[in-house]
């Protein structure tokens, strides 16, 4: 409180004096409700929203015109519109099977990158709609700690501004991860960016990294035309789910695509004429060199704290690069939090917003904690694959005692009308009060699935509580209620003779 | 390079202290063991010694400060074998061991570096902070032992908060020299947990993945074949992928089975969900659980006796004629408060009895000249001590503890005893250590060291912890009997007033005999009125014929 302000209270009759305190008491908490939002991707965004919405100042700065981060603008979004353009050309294919031909399909390339590119516009101008509606202060620039209340702010128009700040979120998010050395400087060398800005339909392409990132653009360039192959160090493709839900898609994957490499390296890549050449030593050491139209490097994302002036603050990243945050949220900084793929694994869309969402209520002294009991995994190839809570790997690593029941697609109606039985819904249970821990699930729609599975291991719900509720029939989902049955030993489209 | 020292552990439940004086400044040269600063703590008057030798560069306090365990005090530029070595290190390679020096400090989320300890590479790993508002855990588990090599990250305890189980994962890579706490004690966060003999690549090695990084951008963008083995780390590939192990939250252990709305509700109210007694199938937890959850520990709550009696307010003592205020010191509230727990929560009942010592008397003027020789003095209560010890052993229940909430007694088996010193600082009671297994020469020696040491304010927290039963001895300043105050958790207390000459009827005539009042406040939750006086009486029997601590004791 300032002194003339002081001085005029005291001067001031009773009843008015009640009144200026209550201002002042409402002026200091405007001044706790004010937040600044560093980064407009998924976290960012629902934090800066669900802010507004709960009555706060906010200013929103990202570096974009429109909020939406590398989701809406380089990742999730453009991607999924391109599967689903792969997966019309994929199944007018297959429908040959089924009595139905169609002529190959002619592409577009231009029109079909306007198409994506309209997606992305109208998803993230929308964004900005919203934004303004909630009377979000939006800069578009790049922002910088100087301290533990003031940002530096390079805006986008040109200059920079100080901003002083109360509290702020960093949700800037992470970069994609390169091996520098085989980082050449070439057009022909793709990463996620640009791989979805489909420069042309090359004739060949080598993809590095068997994660999901290069599976899904991999399935994009193999609809357009393009002989994909893969080269992954590990002994599989997608590290990390159960191999069980992976073999589905590397059966697919091996048909379809030019050659699978697995446990291989690449040594080196070098341009050529007309190419990329690439030297691939394989698990027994041999190497060959192989030349291919483009390379598409897909190792994964990392975080980025450097030029965010973390120095300043007394905000700690741990080994990784990762800024520390408890599980409100809240780095070492009182006045800082962190959410998104900055602050760790998974790096996913909908972690981040739930992050966002955690530490917005923290901030206005809600006692929340981000203490999700599961976070869903999709990876959107054909067919998807998609995982929440526990996995049987990481049961066996854990050594968690788990029962699995899984019901194969084989066995389901609705699969085999859309002729793809490659599929299976399993789900890992603790033994003794029979509750879901975990749920795996591979097939077409595998990403839509999950929910179910995410929520009954929210709730603590068990085999039984699955089993007894009635599931649409012909539909995918019942694979999930059946797969219940299974471990009663009762499923009605699978028999297992009695132990 | 500059170390930081900060405040060591003082004792179970002391997280700070306030600096009373500061005994060193910039520039001053200190050793190992060298007083820095004189703290106060509610329980004694501490002179703080140094950890590392070196030339201080800042003190970070100042007096009349109040520390917390574990708050840096001074910095120091470190001198000695080790940190020399480390500093050629760092001329052989400035670049890289910069990183490493960067990356060591920002390595883990603990706020507290561990100390260095002079002349080897051993480290002290603590108790990392737990969570907001935790500030210690019970030990389930201790996962490791000394001589196990262990890596980073590996499980070292396992330890149960009122939040949830949880492991704590070594911050270093190395030897375990000691583990310093036993599973099912309480171990604070800040705590020294084990010691580790860090590996040599431990102390060299930056964080991996940034020095990998730093390094490929180094070497230039083509490249052969031997080194491009290393360049393609595993663990960076991992770690960047969906699906690694970090990816899906916990969600056996511990995980109560609520769901999010409910989970939400008991974070509210401010109840561990996984506390509470799930009525739905296999346990599961629903909203009216946590409602009556936390109605059962709101009812609980109020029929719990209040710990304290409420303070009647004070009249205005001015109005009746000059007063002074001073604070109290932190000895003087901090004995009021155990005291009035004591006397609330233990029922006292003293039991009074007299101790005919004239044959006693004889024998400790005939010794008293050999004791003082070897610098103690040969008193009553040094020889009451020994009784004490030998009285424990025959009465068990003398020398144990109630726990009211487990309904457990707990029994000990070692004999330490307090003596209660009168200073001018106020009441202080040092423990003497394993009585059993000492001499009264012994005995004699160390009680003169402990009270000049208690008299001066120099002894340490130590010292005043870990009794089972208390001596008082009034009899220097007289007085018949007195009911002193147990000092809860013990469960008894010796009073001893002044002996005098008594006329004792022997043998059909009056006899003058030197007798000992003794007055025994017992706990009588544990103790039965006849068992007091079967103690007191066996006490008293031994003073008059010390035989019986050889016989019996």
């Amino acid at each position: 409180m300032n002194f003339p302000l002081l001085l005029l209270i005291l001067t001031l009759t009773p009843s008015t004096k009640e009144r200026v305190r209550v201002r002042i008491i409402n002026w200091r908490k405007m001044d706790r409700q004010k937040l600044t939002v560093i980064g407009g991707g998924p976290g960012g965004y629902a934090a800066a929203f669900f802010a507004a919405d709960l009555g706060m100042e906010v200013t929103l700065i990202n570096n974009e015109k429109n909020p939406g981060g590398v989701c809406l603008y380089r990742g999730c979004i453009p991607s999924k519109a391109l599967l689903h353009v792969a997966k019309l050309i994929n199944e007018t294919e297959e429908a040959k099977n089924w009595g139905l031909e169609f002529s190959k399909p002619k592409i577009n390339l231009d029109k079909l990158r306007e198409w994506k590119n309209k997606v992305i516009e109208k998803q993230t101008g929308g964004l900005g709609i919203l934004s303004k509606q909630r009377k979000i202060n939006y800069i578009q620039g790049t922002a910088s700690f100087l301290n533990s209340s003031t940002l530096k702010v390079e805006k986008a128009g040109g200059g920079s501004e100080e901003l002083k700040f109360v509290k702020a979120i960093i949700a800037t998010g992470s970069v994609i991860a390169t091996i520098p050395f085989l980082n050449i400087e070439s057009k022909r060398v793709l990463n996620s960016t640009t791989a979805l800005d489909l420069p042309e339909i090359p004739k060949s392409l080598l993809v590095i990294g068997g994660g999901y990132i290069g599976l899904e653009l991999g399935s994009v360039y193999n609809a357009l035309g393009t002989k994909v192959s893969v080269v992954e160090m590990m002994p599989g493709l997608l590290p990390g789910a159960d191999r069980d839900l992976v073999a589905f898609l590397s059966r697919r994957v091996a048909q379809k695509f030019e050659k699978i490499m697995v446990n291989s390296k690449v040594l080196s890549i070098k341009e050529v004429k007309d190419g990329i050449s690439v030297n691939i030593q394989d698990g027994e050491g041999n190497v060959t060199e192989q030349t291919y139209d483009y390379v598409l490097m897909s190792i994964g994302r990392r975080p980025e704290t450097r030029g965010l002036g973390l120095e300043n603050t007394k905000v700690k990243t741990n080994g990784r690069g990762w800024i520390a945050v408890n599980e409100q949220m809240k780095t070492d900084d009182d006045n800082i939090y962190a959410i998104g793929d900055i602050v760790g694994e998974p790096m996913l869309a909908h972690k981040a917003s739930h992050e966002g969402r955690v530490a917005v209520e923290a901030i206005l002294g809600h006692k929340v904690a981000f203490e999700p009991r599961a976070i869903p995994a999709v990876v959107f190839t054909d067919p998807e694959i998609a995982w929440a809570g526990l996995t049987e790997i990481k049961a066996r690593e854990q050594n968690i005692k788990v029962d699995i029941a899984k019901f194969p697609w084989a066995a389901s109606g609705r699969a085999t009308t859309l002729d793809r039985s490659d599929g299976v819904t399993k789900l890992i249970i603790e033994p003794e009060t029979q509750r879901i821990l975990g749920v795996g699930i591979c097939g077409p729609g595998a990403g839509e699935l999950i929910a179910e599975g995410t929520l009954a291991i929210e709730m603590g719900a068990n085999a039984t509580d699955l089993k007894l509720t009635i599931h649409p029939h012909p539909t995918l989902s019942e694979t999930v209620m059946e797969a219940a049955e299974v471990f009663f030993g009762q499923s009605t489209h699978v028999y297992r003779p009695k132990k | 390079m500059a170390i930081e020292f900060k405040l060591p552990e003082l004792g179970e439940n002391i997280e700070s202290a306030d600096v009373l004086t500061v005994l060193v400044s910039p520039g001053d040269r200190i050793q190992k063991e060298q007083g820095v600063i004189e703290i106060e703590t509610d329980k004694a008057t501490i002179e703080v010694p140094s950890a590392v030798t070196g030339t201080i560069k800042e003190v970070l306090i100042k007096a009349g400060d109040k520390v917390k365990v574990g708050q840096a005090i001074i910095t120091v530029e470190e001198s000695g074998g080790k940190k020399e070595d480390m500093s050629k290190e760092q001329k052989s390679s400035a670049a890289k061991s910069e990183i490493s020096v960067e990356a060591k400090l920002e390595k883990k989320p603990l706020p507290k570096e561990p100390e260095k300890k002079q002349g080897g590479a051993t480290v002290e790993m603590k108790m990392p902070e737990l969570g907001e508002n935790i500030d210690s855990a019970d030990v389930l588990n201790v996962l490791v032992k000394a001589g196990d090599v262990i890596e980073k990250n590996q499980g070292i305890l396992e330890i149960e908060t009122d939040k949830a189980t949880i492991e704590v994962p070594s911050a270093y890579r190395g030897k375990v020299v000691e583990v310093l706490v036993n599973a099912g004690a309480k171990a604070a966060v800040g705590q020294p947990i084990i010691k580790i003999e860090l590996s040599e690549e431990e102390e060299a090695e930056a964080e991996p993945v940034k020095k990998e990084i730093t390094e490929i951008e180094e070497k230039p963008p083509e490249h052969g074949m031997e080194s491009v083995e290393q360049e393609i780390p595993r663990g960076v590939r991992e770690s960047i992928l969906p699906g690694e192990k970090d990816s899906q939250p916990p969600i056996t252990k511990g995980a109560a089975p609520a769901a999010p709305s409910v989970r939400r509700i008991a974070r509210e109210l401010g109840v561990d969900v996984n506390k509470v007694h799930g009525t739905g199938p296999a346990g599961r937890i629903s909203m009216d659980d946590v409602k009556n959850y936390v109605k059962k520990l709101n009812e609980e709550r109020s029929q719990r006796p209040a710990a304290t009696v409420k303070q009647e307010p004070l009249p205005d003592f001015a109005k009746f004629g000059a007063i002074e205020k001073r604070p109290m010191s932190s000895i003087r509230s901090k004995t009021a408060e155990h005291l009035s727990y004591a006397w609330t929560s233990v029922p006292h009942v003293t039991q009074h009895d007299k101790a005919d010592i004239s044959e006693l008397e004889k024998m400790r003027k005939a010794f008293n000249p050999k004791v003082e020789k070897a610098g103690g003095k040969l008193t009553v209560t040094a020889i009451l001590l020994k009784i004490i010890a030998s009285a424990l052993k025959v009465f068990p229940q003398f020398n144990a503890s109630i726990d009211m909430e487990k309904k457990e007694i707990i029994y000990k088996n070692y004999f330490n005893i307090g003596i209660a010193v009168d200073t001018e600082h106020g009441l202080i009671v040092p423990v003497i250590k394993e009585v059993d297994k000492k001499n009264l020469f012994e005995l004699s020696v160390e009680m003169n060291t402990i009270a000049e040491k208690a008299r001066i304010r120099k002894i340490s927290l130590e010292e005043l912890q870990g009794g089972c039963f208390t001596i008082t001895n009034l009899g220097g300043i007289g007085g018949t009997y007195f009911t002193p105050i147990i000092n809860s958790p013990e469960v008894a207390i010796l009073g001893v007033s002044r002996s005098l000459y008594e006329p004792v009827f022997i043998d059909g005539k009056f006899e003058p005999r030197l007798t000992l009042p003794l007055s025994l406040s017992y706990d009588h939750r544990i103790i039965d009125g006849a068992d007091a006086a079967r103690f007191l009486r066996w006490v008293c029997e031994a003073l008059e014929q010390p035989m019986k601590i050889l016989i019996e004791g």
